[in-house]
């Protein structure tokens, strides 16, 4: 019985949602976009669907007039595995992909003009993934070559969405050169995160296609990708067995991850936790009956707003009053002090002229 | 002679007013060579406006006016076009008569010389007779009201028309030889746009030799009635700046008229001199540069007193071209007054030496000014370069012409004294120069 509540309590969340970003564009970095692509294929395969998916790619691979298998994104050299299918669904491609854009859909900070696939409606009881790759070194990432994010923005992005109540848990995996230091900033709670290499370690790419010309995918993401393949809905498969992927033999860089700020024991995480959206199901026999709370509003409207009649359209401007407004009367004057002065000055010096015995020469 | 004068006046009236119904009414008062910030009647409207909602009118820098003008416009504004076309003809009146009253003295004048042996003897053909002298005044009358840059000042509805008025009256009480009224008028003048301080000297000159005292530094008479008439001067300044601060209850209007034009702080471009130079300068120069170009309006005052004390009227005139040329924001407004004399120097056309070039110049760089500044502003094929190199042609046949009749001025004076036929001591023809 224990165990059976145990069960129920061993994760807080609801629904599942993943960020999968991939910050560089160019044919020669196919193997980011087939990292991500892979990636999101697994999420997808897993349950997670397209609406709580947010995915950011150059999408610049299978289109791209180099591509000797147009519409295609391969992630193995025999090319066995298309990831980019017919179902891919791009919600931030090309030149979308900025630093900006990605905080924004973090921290939940988008104009009200973004439709819904380009936000990340989490709540408080959604656990995130979030997967980043692409160029980075000691503390940054490269987006798009033309600018980067720190660990520190990272840092502070996952402390807003913290104190917005934005997720439950927070797993966050990056495959860059010198990743682990893109996650020792991080100072928010229930945030979970892996790294391909420690710093001062480049993450290498696994293998090229001859048919294709380029590498088709990096070492980590590789060998995450062949154990996640091996995972179903219902596998119990923990995040220490995640840890294990890619050994130092196998991958040449070190793989790092950090799990103090999370409060769970990861031996208790279920990969389905963040790879998969597994839905607590309890099935009950008896029936609920829900109050009707509602009653005592309709009262307390106030009637005396509903009196006014509702303008007609043509009634909005007073327009004949505007055409037949009067000059406005000039609400200025000079002073009376002032005239008075100026006139007996005038006066003055019209009389020292001409005198006043002359005065009936003039009138 | 009231006739023709009347007609003259009223052909300009019709041309003004025919030019304020047609179309080109508004693209004159935009002009800049027309309406300068300080007497724009953009800036007098909303200078007015700002006051009728209870602004103080020099808050911000739109209005440079002073008070009076305030006082003015404020029952006038609906009779603006009457009020332009009423001071032009004022001004081309208060001309005429001054002429009038000028040819008097100069008559006075020549006969006393002549009587007095003053002049050699071959020089009758120099003399100026009456018969050549009795359309003078209508033709001081007409070249104001019909000239073209008049005229343009007028439809753009320029304040520089009531300056030119303030100063048009000033010159008609200082040749009557009323002390008093001249001294009052040139504290108006002075009052709205401080450079006709500099006709503070032709003036005294003027009245001093009406009055037969010699201009002896030591002769206790010149000093006396100098304090005189700048006790008169000065008192009516220091009345009329009192005054206005009764209007608004405020010195507001002192840095915003006479602090805007001593400092030049608004560079739009004009036909002055001042603009470009400004626009381009480091700021911990301009205050520098700002007192000498200041110096240069005020400067040529003294030297021409000591040349000219003879001649005051012509001082006058030369005076009111200096500061026409150089003054911080000179429109065309303040030429034509100073065109209205020169047909008064008519008779000296014999003596001047290159009028050829400088009036080709003034009417070439008039034309050119509208069509440079479309292409600077409108076209975008020129820049700013080329506008003031314009400017600075014109400026410069200004000057010339100026220069061109103060030589043959001074050579008119030198042949009468000496005779027409100038010989050197070894007998060989000699040819006078301004050195």
């Amino acid at each position: 019985f224990q165990e059976q509540a145990e069960q129920f309590f061993r994760s807080g969340h609801t629904n599942n949602w993943a960020v999968l970003v991939c910050t560089s564009r160019f044919w020669f970095n196919y193997r980011h976009v087939a990292n991500t692509l892979s990636v999101y294929r697994s999420v997808k395969r897993l349950g997670i669907p397209d609406s709580h998916i947010v995915l950011m790619l150059a999408d610049d691979m299978a289109c791209n007039p180099r591509n000797p298998k147009p519409a295609t994104v391969f992630s193995h050299k025999n090319m066995e595995l298309n990831v980019y299918g017919d179902d891919v669904e791009v919600d931030y491609r090309s030149y979308e992909v900025t630093v900006e854009n990605f905080l924004r859909v973090l921290t939940g900070r988008i104009p009200p003009s973004t439709p819904r696939s380009k936000r990340l409606l989490s709540d408080d009881r959604s656990n995130i993934l979030i997967y980043m790759t692409g160029h980075g070194g000691n503390g940054f990432l490269k987006f798009q070559d033309s600018e980067e994010i720190t660990d520190v923005e990272l840092a502070d992005a996952f402390e807003q969405m913290w104190q917005k109540r934005r997720y439950n848990e927070l797993l966050f995996i990056i495959d860059t050169c010198q990743g682990a230091s893109m996650y020792e900033r991080f100072y928010s709670p229930n945030i979970m995160a892996l790294a391909s290499s420690q710093v001062g370690e480049d993450s290498l790419s696994h293998q090229p296609d001859l048919g294709i010309g380029v590498h088709l995918m990096d070492r980590y993401t590789f060998y995450v990708l062949e154990f996640l393949e091996e995972i179903h809905p219902a596998s119990q498969t923990n995040m220490n067995d995640l840890f294990q992927v890619c050994p130092k033999s196998l991958c040449v860089s070190t793989p790092g991850h950090r799990t103090d700020l999370f409060q769970r024991d990861p031996q208790d995480v279920l990969i389905t936790d963040f790879f998969g959206s597994v839905r607590k199901v309890e099935i009950t026999s008896e029936t609920v009956s829900l109050e009707s709370g509602l009653a005592g509003f309709e009262s307390k409207l106030p009637k005396d707003e509903l009196a006014t009649e509702p303008l007609k359209y043509a009634e909005q401007l007073p327009v004949a009053q505007i055409i037949h407004q009067k000059p406005k009367q000039k609400d200025w004057h000079p002073p009376g002090g002032f005239i008075l002065g100026l006139w007996a000055l005038i006066i003055m010096v019209f009389f020292k002229t001409y005198g006043i015995k002359h005065m009936k020469h003039i009138f | 002679m009231a006739a023709p004068l009347v007609l003259v006046v009223l052909v300009a009236v019709t041309i003004r007013a025919a030019l304020y119904r047609s179309s080109l009414a508004a693209f004159i008062s935009e002009r800049v060579e027309v309406s300068s910030p300080l007497n724009a009647w953009k800036r007098v409207v909303e200078g007015l406006a700002l006051l009728d909602l209870g602004v103080s009118p020099y808050a911000g820098a739109v209005f440079h006016e002073t008070p009076l003008i305030i006082y003015l416009f404020h029952f006038l504004i609906e009779y603006a076009e009457m009020v332009f076309m009423i001071t032009d003809v004022l001004t081309a009146v208060a001309l005429y008569l001054a002429i009038q009253d000028f040819n008097k003295v100069v008559f006075k004048k020549q006969k006393l010389l002549i009587e007095l042996d003053k002049y050699a003897p071959d020089v009758a053909e120099l003399i100026q007779t009456p018969m050549e002298m009795h359309y003078t005044p209508l033709k001081v009358a007409l070249f104001y009201l019909l000239n073209p840059y008049t005229v343009m000042s007028c439809v753009a509805k320029s304040t520089c028309a009531i300056n030119n008025t303030v100063i048009a009256f000033f010159i008609l009480a200082t040749i009557k030889g009323s002390a008093f009224l001249s001294a009052v008028f040139l504290a108006l003048a002075t009052y709205q746009s401080l450079y006709p301080l500099t006709l503070f000297a032709p003036a005294l000159l003027y009245l001093l030799q009406r009055q037969f005292i010699p201009v002896k530094l030591k002769s206790k008479g010149f000093w006396l009635y100098t304090m005189q008439y700048a006790a008169l001067y000065l008192c009516s300044l220091v009345v009329i700046i009192c005054l206005s601060f009764f209007l608004l209850n405020s010195w507001d209007f002192i840095p915003a008229v006479y602090g805007f034009i001593l400092s030049v702080p608004d560079l739009t471009p004009n036909i002055g001199l001042f603009w470009y130079f400004f626009a381009e300068m480091f700021e911990h120069f301009s205050l520098f540069f700002v007192c000498v170009f200041q110096i240069n309006v005020f400067f040529y005052t003294i030297p021409l007193a000591i040349k000219l004390k003879e001649h005051p009227v012509f001082f006058l005139f030369v005076q009111i071209a200096i500061i026409s040329v150089f003054k911080s924001y000179p429109t065309v407004g303040d030429i034509a007054l100073y065109m209205a004399f020169l047909p008064v120097w008519s008779h000296l056309y014999r003596f001047l030496r290159n009028i050829f070039i400088p009036s080709c110049v003034l009417i070439v760089c008039s034309i050119l000014f509208p069509v440079l500044w479309h292409l600077w502003i409108y076209a975008g094929s020129a820049n700013s370069n080329f506008y003031y190199a314009i400017t600075l042609t014109f400026n410069v046949g200004q000057i010339q012409l100026i220069s061109d009749y103060f030589y043959a001025f001074l050579r008119r004076e030198y042949y009468l004294s000496h005779g027409l036929h100038l010989t050197r001591q070894d007998g060989t023809e000699a040819m006078l120069v301004l050195k």
